[in-house]
């Protein structure tokens, strides 16, 4: 074997070290210019090539906006935003300049400084003040400033399995309007088909997470400010109360199935396959069992505007785009031209809602009709909803107990501090009465509340 | 012969020098010598930098600051720490780790020695046996663990359905919090004994027949032939993989996430788990550096003994 020059050798082995970084930072560094000089713009929110009625719209869409903005090119991108790798990416500068959030998300990243305000711009598009203040207030922090534009929000509501609530001899057009109502609904399914009446989740933060939509039903907030300072407050009656509801159906009724432990995606799973009668959920959780669970018989799929028992509210959810702290002023405004233009427009021009829901209803696997909140009044609502109706593919009547019960309830946030912090408290709570037949839900409640309150006011020093 | 006949002349070249000159050139090469070292070592020390030691030396940082990832980091000292003793999770988290610990080692320690030397004495298809008790090991974790969590359903599981037919159960394997634990350590003792099994089918083999043979002339019975015999002459392996089961399950993580999340009732949230929540639920970066240094201590405490105990074998 020649032997290789000691020069050469060496040479290359400090070519090799030197390189090495500098590829793999080049690889990871996304570019913020094109070859011939325009900004690129790099947005979340490009469907995947599966999807591809919706992936050419998009794409068209692109093509517009590059037309009217000469100087912009626009790098459509398909990551989901992930919670766990987001602040390390942030960090190391890889984050889009516009990112697609649950509507979960954004109050923790305004606290944590991960987004920035672009009320500035966004004041200039003619609309902005006929958004829906109820919406718009979860996208803003406590001073006012407004951080993005959502998408297709939804109040949460009771989802059911029609064909479950024929057999047990229910009426599915006349939904469970009361928890009353929903433990008697859900007794009845148990007993007859032998099918879980009505599941919880319960981990993953999710438990804590519905236990708050249960909270505002009877009435109750979880979470306080006081003198400038928030604090939990889990051990009101309206919380004791709905998890006695649950201990009751989980203990007396037997009828919350077998198994305890899911998340949102078990139970939706568990729906799809036939085995749930009620959970609570939006009526977005029709494209889920469809699309991604593969519900067979969707015509069983019904949603009712969640049940009420003294709380005459409902918590919210939905889409929101962002932009992240680490675009730069010129990034951040194109960025906030893009969501004009892609997210805020349509939704209130008919004319692009309408194309929209065209485009999209020509996939079978779609589901165009599904109902949502109003982005603004519920006037131009009503006339975005009549331009996408000639184009609907699911069947809107069974989304009508939904649509008529939500508007009388009073639209609610998830708690405004460390939400997260206060549900995964709770998920312990959750598992406890559900696993546990002797549960003692007010001392359950108190050590949780304790608890979580000395780490909010520690990170509230 | 070419050699050969240059060697003379580098001979008298030689001894036209000075003496000081062979120490210089011994001394030069030397240092070309080191130099062409350094310099294969410099890619995987700027590696190693890169992707271990600046990580774990910005961990230590971090366990002292608060920050966001994104924000200029603030120093608080030792409040993460104060944090994270005042947390009650902690301690939950810390005995929940230990009970993993030692069940693991009480019910997937003996496993595969007892599976070993059982299947050291099968005469035919000892092959397949050890391809069958390896199987798993290739499977990937969270398939295994998606795999049992079928078995364990409470409705329609497996195990439900089998202890039904004589008339037992239905139990709730991973919902209550009494067996939630035991449930993760079966599924990983079954998930992760085929290595072990086959290093002491290895390390059987090595035994001599004649010990055996002189053990059963003296009229030693089964037991006393495993306990006289078998058992001392696998003690460095079975120390060994003691030592490696404890610093691998002291660390456990995927099964508690992927089966409960940490449930119920905390009953499985383990020591990573929770570093896991502090950081990517409760974007505690702070808290769950901290965590993760006092975990390193023990780590390095617990393989500093595995280093001293197979150092004193690997002499004796």
């Amino acid at each position: 074997m020649p032997r290789i020059p000691r020069r050469v050798a060496l040479t290359g082995s400090l070519a090799a070290a030197v390189a090495l970084p500098l590829t793999g930072c080049s690889a990871l560094t996304p570019s913020k210019a094109s070859s011939d000089g325009d900004l690129v713009l790099r947005v979340q929110g490009m469907p995947p090539a599966t999807e591809k009625p919706a992936l050419a719209l998009f794409k068209k869409q692109v093509a517009e906006f590059e037309k009217a903005n000469p100087g912009i090119m626009v790098k459509g991108s398909t990551t989901v935003f992930d919670p766990l790798t987001f602040s390390a990416k942030l960090s190391g500068g890889n984050v889009e300049d516009v990112i697609k959030v649950p509507l979960t998300e954004p109050q923790r990243l305004i606290q944590q400084g991960q987004v920035q305000p672009i009320t500035g711009q966004l004041q200039k598009w003619d609309h902005f003040k006929e958004f829906n203040p109820q919406v718009i207030k979860q996208l803003s922090s406590g001073d006012g400033e407004v951080y993005g534009v959502p998408q297709y929000p939804y109040a949460q509501g009771l989802v059911y399995n029609r064909e479950l609530f024929e057999k047990a001899g229910l009426d599915p057009d006349s939904p469970p309007t009361t928890w009353d109502e929903v433990r008697a609904a859900a007794k009845r399914i148990s007993e007859r088909t032998g099918r879980a009446g009505f599941v919880h989740e319960s981990k993953d933060n999710q438990g804590g997470w519905q236990l708050t939509m249960l909270t505002y039903a009877f009435g109750g907030d979880l979470e306080k400010l006081e003198n400038g300072t928030y604090a939990a407050t889990f051990t009101g009656e309206p919380t004791k109360k709905a998890l006695r509801l649950l201990k009751d159906m989980r203990w007396k009724d037997d009828s919350m199935g077998r198994s305890q432990l899911n998340n949102q995606n078990d139970v939706i799973k568990q729906f799809a396959a036939g085995q749930v009668g009620m959970f609570m959920g939006s009526p977005g959780t029709y494209r889920l069992a469809k699309m991604q669970f593969g519900m067979a018989d969707t015509d069983a799929f019904g949603v009712a505007a969640m049940p009420q028992s003294g709380g005459n509210a409902t918590l919210t959810g939905g889409d929101v785009y962002l932009v992240p702290k680490s675009a730069d002023a010129r990034h951040a405004a194109a960025a906030v031209k893009w969501l004009t233009f892609a997210y805020a427009q349509p939704q209130y021009s008919t004319t692009a809602a309408a194309q929209q829901a065209k485009s999209l209803a020509e996939d079978p696997k779609s589901a165009v009709g599904v109902p949502t909140l109003p982005v603004f009044d519920a006037a131009r609502q009503a006339r975005i909803d009549a331009a996408i109706k000639p184009y609907a593919n699911v069947r809107t009547e069974h989304f009508e107990p939904y649509t008529e019960g939500l508007a009388g309830l009073d639209l609610k946030a998830e708690p405004p501090y460390q939400a997260q912090r206060l549900y995964t408290a709770l998920d312990s709570v959750v598992q406890a009465v559900l696993t546990k037949r002797d549960a003692k839900i007010d001392a359950l409640l108190a050590a949780a509340e304790k608890d979580v309150n000395a780490k909010l006011a520690a990170d509230q020093k | 012969m070419s050699l050969l006949a240059t060697e003379p002349t580098r001979a008298a070249a030689v001894s036209k020098e000075s003496p000081a000159g062979p120490a210089r050139r011994r001394r030069g090469r030397a240092v070309r010598g080191q130099l062409t070292a350094w310099a294969f070592l410099v890619p995987a020390l700027l590696v190693f930098g890169f992707f271990a030691w600046w990580p774990i030396l910005r961990g230590l940082l971090i366990s002292f600051q608060r920050t966001n990832l994104t924000d200029p980091p603030t120093w608080v000292g030792l409040d993460n720490f104060r944090s994270l003793f005042a947390d009650p999770l902690l301690t939950t988290a810390v005995g929940n780790t230990l009970l993993f610990v030692a069940l693991a080692v009480l019910i997937g320690f003996p496993a595969p020695l007892l599976l070993a030397a059982v299947i050291s004495t099968v005469r035919r298809g000892a092959g397949v046996y050890r391809f069958l008790v390896y199987l798993p090991v290739v499977i990937p974790p969270v398939v295994a663990i998606l795999l049992w969590k079928w078995f364990y359903d409470p409705g329609s599981g497996l195990f439900n359905s089998a202890l039904g037919l004589v008339g037992l159960g239905p139990y709730s394997w991973l919902e209550s919090s009494g067996s939630a634990m035991l449930s993760l350590v079966l599924e990983a003792t079954w998930a992760g004994m085929g290595g072990a099994v086959l290093i002491y089918l290895a390390a059987m083999v090595g035994i001599p027949g004649e010990l055996y043979e002189a053990a059963e002339v003296d009229g030693a019975g089964v037991r006393r032939r495993v306990w006289h015999v078998l058992l001392p002459q696998l003690r460095s392996v079975i120390g060994l993989l003691l030592l490696v089961q404890l610093l691998n399950t002291v660390q456990v993580f995927t099964e508690p996430y992927v089966f409960t999340g940490g449930g119920p009732e905390s009953a499985t949230l383990t020591v990573l788990l929770l570093i896991f929540r502090y950081a990517f639920q409760d974007g505690a970066y702070g808290q769950a550096a901290a965590l993760s240094c006092l975990m390193v201590i023990v780590l390095a405490l617990l393989s500093a003994v595995y280093l001293r105990v197979t150092r004193t074998w690997s002499s004796s």
